[in-house]
């Protein structure tokens, strides 16, 4: 039966199938791949560069990451304390969806742009206590509206960080190329 | 494939298929379909990402240990002990570790219902009936209930002490009679026979304190204290302080009991007596013991035939001349009677027999010895839940027609009283049937309204704790936003009684009534904490998870002649015609109402393994004179009702007695506590001891084959204990 | 034995007699009572399924801590059953689990000297379970936690623990002496510049325990709680199954003497 399949194969018009089959699954795993890389879409259009080049601190929304693993994402009450004082709320038609929100009490269902899976226990914490700064690996938000990945995040990607960073203690490297830190 | 495939070619297949594999699984944005919804109002005290503590009070059992439960984002994720609350001091049995199983239940009462008598409260499906009312009109219908307080009556568990106060102030300011509490766990526990046993020797009806932690010595004639007896966790400590606390003395223990329970397998000795004959037993080991001592014998000791019990028992007397050696040599010894021993015709002479001994080892009010128990810090007196007696008593007010409206909370007495008592018939002569039930349990199923009060850790409330030697009262508040739509009990009351065109409730809501009775505490001495004024000393209340005294209130009880009365301990009495004596007992795992928490199914029971379902405990002996074997389901056969179960052929049973395990029988309770087992309450009759207490192991039942098989889940293994095949 | 059956005896080469590590526990079957909190606390720690009656009864129950106990003497009336025993995955120093897994999944922690169960690793050949002679390894012989097949789990899934993996099928589990919380209490004492103290922080079934008869510390330090403990019940002391050398970080004091 595979001699057959084979022999099959070896003609034109098998050639021209398998040929067809290969770029149909490549065109749909290139599609595939590029659709995840693109940033989703969010229930508000939240603009980052304009809040961060007003001079808002990363860890003012996302003050989470200075003490644990979850930086974790602003209440309303967060957005609401200066937007109820901004005469824009009332005109701006972008920020009537926010108002919209407030004032009916709805949760804001952000979708969770910087994710890595669930067998994976990233904490912020020890890396901003390492000194890193949020645009190293969320990258620059002046740039952005809504939050993008600036890279693919993986695990090569973090033992890359890992190891340059522990490169002359062994006891850190250890501990930061050890399974058991991340995944547990 | 008749052909044979070359190492190229399966490599080349092989390749493709596995990078098509490879490629494919990379493709789909699987990660799109996760949302992350902030709190909009985040409480002020909480860090984002980071978990909140709350301290509050677990209502699994009457013990009212301290929690500190652990949660997440609003959602409640883990439970541990209060490592300040005397109770239990930061520990928890296994029934406080899954309460969040309870909580997050999938069968649950979602909101207020109306409902038809006997339909069931969930589909095939095992999804909940839908709320059909508001709960304005729900306060419309307790109200209009109790615009007749005389026709009204209050049927209640044995946790939620504040509703139990709220009721209780409720009857002194209308004419509500005064609330009555039940649970299948104090029916096993015999609460009455102690009570009444303390009353007769010490001249106090109260629950009595075994502290067992002190002893050196003790002897526990069918007290399962190792199980869910009074207070779980305050007891496991106890006994491992008995053990191994004095880095001397290796505290040394006798069980006296028919079965091998959990308790008697930490035994050192267990002496496997006849049901029913634990007093005697105790009356020959006191006599025994004056004998060694070379002292008169006292009155309590004089009329028992040592020799006639040995040879009743079954056992020695050097037995019973060993355990007074045992004795004579210890500093503390301790005498514990309850369990099965009580719950029987004769169990309050078993009780007062057993205390008398420790009369003889002059131990009341000393460490090691018997203790009274301190009353909790706003507690007027010791109120006893009911007997069975007392609740057979009630069940005949519902057949009068005396009762228009039984409102029912926190306890399921259609499946926790005996089916022949006839509680489920006695409704069809009360008018309105009120549950507060979380859960759709058998006795919400025949209610009229469902008024769902909220899951434990969802409520505010205090706590009488039992078990510890101070006084305490344990404080509890919610965890979470109530997950349904469910009411406290205490505000559904207070807000029908301003419906009913009476006197309305001075407080607005539940927790300003709490404050009410915390009031006093203020200003009393020796407290874990004390504040200036009600509104700080409830936050600390909160934060704390109660407030208890910080010296000791445990009362000695007062000498009263216990040994120079005589006393007669008669043969029990067994109903029925079997030839096997039989006895319940409370599962140690799943405890009285642990049916419908999956984790505590699938724990297994201690001594037998055995998860997800009942068994009855024969002697291997036994089973083989009957012809039965492991898994066979046979019929016990009472006077009053009949039961089929599996049988589990175990080692540590009389071979004239099976057991059988309280919890599960249900036919509602949601999806892991319907259809399983059996519950063994059914084959019990109305046969009361002295105090009231049902006699549980007071009858005697038939065995009979069924020719069914039905198998065990063990995780010891399918072949059982006596599966394998010994070489010869 | 094993020589009768033609098989070489099971000999391990390494020097050592004792267990060295960083975590270990120190289990007293004398208090133990058999209540089984501990079991309770570990499932709810570590989000360990349920299966049901009719695979717990094929023996795929998930326990990671289980309440063992055997009979000594079955004839009665001297019936004597041993003393409850709660085993869980010994951690051993000669782990016979860690050699053979083929995709490394099951290996050794370097820095926390602990046997890891690495997930998303785990292709399911259950070469570890098998080699495992405490049998403490659970497989995940189905989707006990998918919601789609069991919508009753989609309520209880709240009290789901963030900080640790919920398992799929196929993939192989064990006792990690509570990771997450040796984690925790790690990253806390790092943010506050000091090391981690004795008694900080506890595993779960420790936590839980009425009896304090389990108790977990650190191994390498002889101040520290457990080390204090097994050298004042030297004589009540062992390792379970010591004769396989399999040199566990679990010490058990012998109960009933």
């Amino acid at each position: 039966m595979i001699r057959n399949l084979f022999e099959w194969l070896y003609q034109p018009i098998g050639r021209v199938a398998v040929l067809i089959t290969a770029l149909t699954l490549f065109s749909l795993a290139a599609y595939g791949i590029y659709t995840v890389q693109q940033p989703p879409e969010q229930p508000i259009q939240f603009p980052h560069n304009l809040h961060v080049k007003l001079g808002v601190q990363c860890l003012y929304c996302h003050p989470g990451a200075l003490r644990g693993p979850s930086p974790g994402l602003p209440t309303l009450t967060k957005c609401w304390g200066c937007h109820q004082q901004i005469a824009k709320t009332d005109t701006s038609p972008k920020l009537a969806v926010l108002k919209d929100f407030v004032l009916n009490n709805k949760e804001i269902a952000w979708v969770p742009v910087a994710q890595v899976p669930d067998f994976v226990h990233f904490t912020h914490r020890p890396h901003i206590a390492a000194g890193l700064n949020c645009e190293r690996c969320h990258g620059d938000m002046t740039q952005v509206e809504i939050a993008r990945n600036p890279q693919v995040i993986n695990m090569g990607w973090c033992l890359k960080c890992h190891r340059s960073r522990a490169a002359n203690d062994p006891e850190k490297l250890t501990k930061l190329t050890d399974c058991g830190t991340c995944h547990y | 494939m008749s052909e044979k495939i070359s190492r190229r070619d399966f490599l080349k297949l092989a390749s493709v298929g596995a990078a098509t594999t490879a490629v494919l699984t990379g493709c789909g944005p699987a990660s799109r379909y996760v949302q992350r919804e902030p709190y909009t109002k985040m409480p002020e005290y909480t860090y984002n990402g980071l978990s909140t503590y709350y301290a509050t009070t677990c209502r699994e059992c009457a013990a009212g240990c301290g929690l500190i439960v652990r949660t997440m984002q609003g959602r409640a994720i883990k439970v541990e002990g209060n490592p300040n609350h005397p109770v239990n001091l930061g520990k928890t049995c296994a029934r406080g570790q899954v309460t969040l199983q309870g909580l997050y239940n999938p069968n649950r009462v979602r909101g207020p219902l109306k409902h038809k008598r006997g339909e069931a409260l969930y589909n095939e499906k095992y999804e909940d009936v839908a709320s059909n009312m508001k709960w304005e009109d729900a306060f419309q219908v307790v109200a209009d209930a109790l615009k007749s307080p005389a026709e009204v009556a209050f049927l209640m568990g044995t946790t939620s002490d504040h509703l139990f106060d709220f009721i209780s102030d409720l009857a002194t300011v209308t004419g509500v009679p005064a609330p009555i509490r039940f649970g299948a766990a104090s029916m096993f526990e015999t609460r009455a026979t102690l009570s009444k046993a303390a009353e007769d020797l010490f001249g106090q009806a109260t629950m009595p304190f075994f502290d067992i932690g002190n002893a050196d010595l003790v002897l526990s004639f069918g007290a399962n204290f190792l199980e869910t007896w009074i207070s779980p966790v305050a007891y496991n400590r106890a006994y491992a302080k008995m053990r191994r606390g004095n880095p001397k003395v290796r505290g040394y223990f006798v069980q006296f009991e028919s079965r091998l329970s959990q308790t008697a397998a930490k035994a050192d000795e267990w002496i496997p007596v006849p049901p029913g004959s634990e007093g005697q037993v105790a009356l020959a080991i006191g006599r025994l013991v004056a004998e060694a001592k070379g002292v008169t014998i006292p009155g309590v000791f004089e009329s028992v035939d040592v020799k006639g019990v040995a040879s009743a028992i079954g056992a020695n007397v050097e037995t019973l001349e060993n355990i007074a050696q045992h004795i004579l040599a210890a500093a503390n010894p301790i005498a514990v009677p309850g369990g099965a021993a009580l719950g029987m015709s004769n169990g309050l002479s078993n009780a007062e027999a057993v205390l008398a001994l420790n009369a003889l080892f002059d131990n009341y009010g000393k460490p090691g010895g018997i203790f009274i128990s301190p009353l909790s810090p706003n507690e007027d007196a010791y109120h006893r839940p009911a007997s069975v007696q007392e609740m057979s008593d009630f069940i005949g007010q519902m057949k009068g027609g005396a009762i228009k409206t039984l409102f029912i909370h926190g306890v399921n007495p259609v499946f926790e009283l005996p089916k022949s008592l006839g509680f489920e018939a006695a409704l069809a002569n009360v008018g309105t049937v009120i549950s507060f039930a979380t859960f759709p349990d058998e006795t919400a199923v025949q209610a009229d309204y469902v008024f769902p009060d909220h899951h434990g850790l969802e409520s505010w409330g205090y706590q009488r704790a039992t078990g510890s030697t101070l006084s305490v009262l344990s404080g509890a508040q919610p965890v979470v936003v109530p997950f349904y739509d469910t009411r406290s009990t205490v505000d559904v009351l207070i807000a029908a009684m301003g419906l009913t065109g009476g006197q309305a409730s001075p407080f607005k809501d539940e927790v300003e009534f709490i404050q009410s009775k915390l009031a006093n505490l203020i200003s009393q001495a020796d407290g874990s904490f004390t504040a200036p004024e009600i509104n700080s000393f409830s936050a600390f209340f909160q934060q704390h998870g109660g407030w208890w005294k910080t010296t000791t209130d445990l009362a000695s009880p007062s000498a009263t002649d216990a040994l120079g009365t005589s006393l007669e301990v008669s043969a029990s009495e067994f109903a029925g015609q079997g030839e096997f004596f039989f006895v319940p007992f409370v599962s140690p795992t799943l405890g009285a109402s642990g049916a419908n928490i999956p984790w505590l199914q699938e724990l297994g029971d201690p001594n037998t393994t055995v998860m997800w379902n009942t068994w009855v405990e024969i002697n291997p002996h036994t089973a083989e004179e009957l012809g039965i074997e492991d898994d066979d389901v046979v019929r016990i056969v009472s006077e009053t009702g009949a039961v089929e179960a599996s049988v589990y052929k175990y080692p540590g049973i009389r071979p004239d007695t099976i057991a059988m395990p309280f919890g599960q029988g249900h036919t509602a309770y949601g999806i892991y506590a319907q259809g399983r087992g059996v519950n063994p309450a059914d084959v019990l009759g109305a046969h009361f001891n002295e105090a009231g207490d049902l006699a549980f192991a007071g009858i005697k039942v038939k065995v009979e084959k069924t020719g069914k098989k039905r198998e065990l889940a063990r995780m010891e293994g399918k072949l059982g204990v006596y599966g394998f095949i010994e070489e010869k | 034995m094993a020589t009768e059956l033609g098989m070489p005896a099971f000999t391990n080469q390494s020097q050592e007699e004792e267990p060295v590590g960083r975590w270990g526990m120190v289990i007293d079957q004398d208090l133990c009572t058999g209540c089984q909190a501990c079991v309770a606390a570990c499932s709810m720690e570590n989000n360990v399924p349920i299966v049901g009656e009719d695979d717990a009864s094929y023996g795929r129950y998930m326990h990671w801590i289980r309440i063992e106990r055997l009979w000594e003497n079955t004839e009665y009336p001297e019936v004597k059953m041993t003393q409850f025993q709660p085993m869980l995955c010994q951690q051993c120093h000669n782990a016979p689990c860690e050699p053979v897994c083929p995709v490394y999944a099951s290996v050794h922690s370097m820095s926390e000297d602990l046997n890891l169960q690495v997930y998303n690793r785990c292709v399911g050949t259950r070469y570890c379970g098998n080699n495992c002679p405490y049998q403490v390894r659970s497989f995940n012989w189905l989707d006990y936690q998918d919601e789609r097949i069991h919508p009753e789990l989609v309520s209880l899934h709240n009290h789901a623990n963030p900080d640790v993996t919920v398992r799929r099928r196929g993939v192989m589990e064990k006792c990690t002496f509570c990771i997450q919380r040796i984690h925790k209490a790690e990253d806390k004492a790092k943010s506050e510049g000091r090391e981690v103290e004795d008694g900080e922080f506890t595993t779960a079934c420790a936590q839980a325990c009425p009896a304090n008869a389990i108790t977990f510390g650190r191994l390498d330090d002889p101040e520290s709680g457990i080390n204090k403990l097994a050298a004042a019940n030297r004589s009540r002391a062992g390792h379970a199954l010591e004769e396989l050398r399999t040199l566990p970080r679990i010490t058990y004091l012998a109960g009933g003497v």
